[in-house]
This record gives structure tokens, sequence and C-alpha cells, in this order.
């Protein structure tokens, strides 16, 4: 719509007067055009200068400074995750050293302490064995001894009962080993 | 009516006549606002750039966002080859921006809405495409003319009809931009003679309509200083990038 009214502007004007400043389009009168020309190149050839060499280079560097400086971040922000990755993987590892140095410790000291009361126990073992093996002895021996004191007890018994019943004593000696005789035959079946 | 509409694209002299053999330069409110619109984009890129903040400030990050808009603009259309265009590029297109949104103002003067001088600026155009076109290529850049892939008997219609479209592009190019500022800046006067003529009853419609066109021109404004650059990175890219 609007290029038909500007056309239809245009076209009445260039029809009622062609080429006249005052009625019709004043962009048609040449009066100025050279003046125009003249100042549109001189204005746009100093923009041009002035914009191709001091400005866009500006801006530009500007540009590429704040590109270089994002880029920089990130990289340093990378290389801080990469540092901070191997000293949580360094920490990992502390901890596992650890963990294992407080197994082995565990083991060493229950081992020792194994050790410790194994050999306890086998001392104690030895010794009691000892102490049985001791009482084993006198049990023997106050064996030996009591069958010597009852082979004496029994002779005096002996003597006693037949002094009673006939009034004879008789040969200390011969009691002796008749006692002897028969505790030895029957001895066993009591000790 | 007022006033005629089109007594606001007069171009008239400012101070003294400067005659240089025979010709008229004088300085005129033309030029007064180009060198205000260069003026304004060297001030606003000098701000922008004066601190080079890490964060940047409010015009900082303007200035920084147009110098990517181009950039993207140029390396998308004429790829990386386009580089070296990029200031002149950039220059042009914060001039015809700059241009329009000045001219935007009340009592003030668009530049652009001069077929000379957006003629001037699409012959530089063309005139510099072509010479890198043949630079770059030689005479092969010729084969502009002549696309791939036409059945013969269509070849000689297409290549006529090729070099018509290629010769066109200053013309298309010049006349698009003058005449949508023109167009546009001459609706809002109309429109504006509209709500004096018809006082303060009938005159609200207008006015509401003037509202609701300042705001599409300064849309246009914009957009025609971006399809000005980016046809003008169309063309380099055939100069610098034979696809026929």
């Amino acid at each position: 719509m609007k290029s038909f009214l500007s056309l239809l502007i245009a076209s009445v004007a260039i029809n009622t007067e062609l080429f006249a400043a005052e009625a019709g389009m004043p962009q048609l009168d040449p009066t100025y055009w050279a003046s125009q020309a003249f100042w549109l190149i001189l204005v746009f050839t100093v923009l041009y200068i002035s914009i191709s060499k001091f400005y866009l280079p500006k801006i530009k560097d500007n540009l590429d400074n704040r590109e270089n400086k994002i880029k920089e971040d990130l990289e340093n922000a990378n290389k801080f995750k990469e540092e901070s990755e191997a000293k949580l993987k360094e920490y990992d590892l502390i901890l596992e050293n650890a963990k294992k140095e407080v197994l082995k410790l565990h083991f060493e000291s229950k081992s020792t302490l194994d050790k410790d009361i194994q050999s306890k126990k086998d001392s104690m073992e030895k010794e009691i064995e000892k102490e049985i093996l001791k009482t084993q002895k006198e049990i023997l021996e106050l064996k030996k001894n009591s069958i010597s004191s009852i082979q004496v007890i029994s002779g005096s018994i002996v003597s006693n009962i037949i002094e009673n019943i006939s009034g004879d004593k008789l040969n200390e000696s011969s009691i002796k080993a008749t006692v002897e005789d028969v505790s030895k035959k029957n001895m066993n079946k009591f000790l | 009516m007022a006033s005629n509409p089109m007594q606001q694209f007069t171009v008239k002299r400012i101070g003294p006549e400067i005659n240089i053999v025979g010709v008229d330069l004088s300085f005129t409110n033309a030029s007064l606002f180009m060198v205000i619109s260069a003026t304004v984009i060297i001030l606003f890129l000098f701000l922008g750039s004066k601190e080079k903040k890490i964060i940047p400030n409010k015009l900082q990050l303007i200035a920084e966002m147009s110098y990517t808009f181009v950039a993207k603009m140029i390396s998308d259309t004429a790829g990386s080859k386009a580089r070296p265009y990029f200031p002149f590029i950039f220059s042009l297109f914060m001039f015809v921006l700059f241009c329009n949104m000045i001219g935007m103002l009340p009592y003030s003067f668009t530049v652009t809405s001069h077929i000379i001088v957006t003629l001037i600026m699409a012959l530089f155009i063309f005139i510099a495409v072509t010479i890198i076109g043949f630079i770059k290529h030689g005479f092969k850049y010729l084969s502009i003319f002549v696309p791939s892939g036409v059945p013969a008997v269509l070849l000689p219609l297409i290549t006529i009809i090729e070099i018509i479209s290629y010769l066109s592009r200053p013309v298309s190019l010049s006349v698009r931009l003058f005449a949508n500022m023109m167009a546009g800046h001459t609706m809002l006067k109309v429109f504006g003679g509209f709500v004096v003529s018809l006082g303060i009853l009938g005159g609200w419609l207008p006015l509401s309509f003037s509202v609701a066109l300042t705001g599409l021109e300064i849309l246009v404004a914009f957009l025609q200083a971006y399809v000005f650059a980016i046809l003008t990175c169309i063309y380099l890219n055939d100069a610098l990038n034979l696809h026929h």
C-alpha cells in the first residue's frame, strides 16, 4: 500500500511539473546533485577511514580479549578440576593404604597375641605335666612306703593275734616273710 | 493542505556558496545531516570502544552487537573471502542506518531520501563489485551471465535477462532505499497535515495513524539499512565466489 501511495505521489509530482523543485520532487532537481555527491563522498570517506582504522580494530580487540579471557578462565577451571581430581585420587590412595596398614597391624597384633597365648599355654601345660609327674611319683613313693608300713603293721597285728590266741611268741622274721608273701600275692588287687 | 508534503525534501544552501570550476559544491542541509550522521556514528563507536571492559556497559554492548551483527551477516552471505570488505560494509550499514534514523527526528532531513545519494552509493558498490569480480576471476567472471544447466535453446535469452538483471542492480538498490524513505516521510507528512486540517474534533484518527506509522517507519529505517547492506554482501558474494 505504501509503495503504491509513493508511486502515486511521485507520478503526480512528475506529471504536474517535470523536474521542477518547487511543486514536484525536490530529489529530481539537479541544482545540488553535485554538492550532495561531493559531500557524500567526503563524509563517507572520512567515516570509512576512521571506522576501519580506529574503531573496528578496537572493538575487535575487545571482543578477542573477552573471548581469550573466557577461554583462559575455562582452561583454568579445567586445570583446577583436574588438580582436585588428582588430589582426590591421592587422598583415596592414602586412605586405602591406611586401611591396609590398619589391617596389617590388626593381623600382626593378633598373631603376636596368639603366639603369646600359645607359648603361655604351652609352658602352662608343661608345668602341669611336670606337676602331674611329680605327684604321680609321690603317689608311687607313697604307695611303696604304704606297702612296707602296711607289711610292718600287718606283721605286728599278726604277731599280736598269734600271741593272744596261742600265747606263744613267734619268730619275727618268719612272720615278716609270710606277710610279705601274702601281700605280694594280694597287693595288686588293691593297689 | 497547509504545506506541500514534498517540501521536507528540499535541499537548501547553508552558509556561503562554494563554487569550484563552475560546479556548485555548497554546504547544504543534506550535507549537514550527512555530517551529523557521521559524527553520531563516530561518537557512538568512540564511546562504545573507549572502555575495554570484560563485562561491557550498555553502549559498549550495542557497539559490539552491531559489530557481530554485520560480521555475521557478511560471513553468512559472502563467506570468509569477504572479510577484507567488512569495514566498508560496516560503514555503509551504519551510515545508511543512522541517516535513516536521524531522518525520523522531526524537522530533520533524511539524506537517504534523495535518489542522487543512494544512486552514488549503489553505483560505487556496483562498479567496485564488478572490478573485484574481474580482478578475482578475469574474463571468467563473464560466466556469471551464463547459468549452467540451461537448455541451449534458452541460453541466449537467459544470458540477455542475466545481463539486464546485473545492470539493473544499481538502479534497484538505489531506488529501493530512496523510494522507501521518501514514501514513508511523505506519508507521515500527509497524515500530519490531516491532523492539522481536521482540527481538534477529527484529527485524532490521523494522529493515531501517524503514531503507528512512526513505529513502522522506524522499522523500515532499520530494515532498509539491513537490506542495503545484505544486498551489497550478496553482490560481493557473486563476485568473490563464482557458483554458476
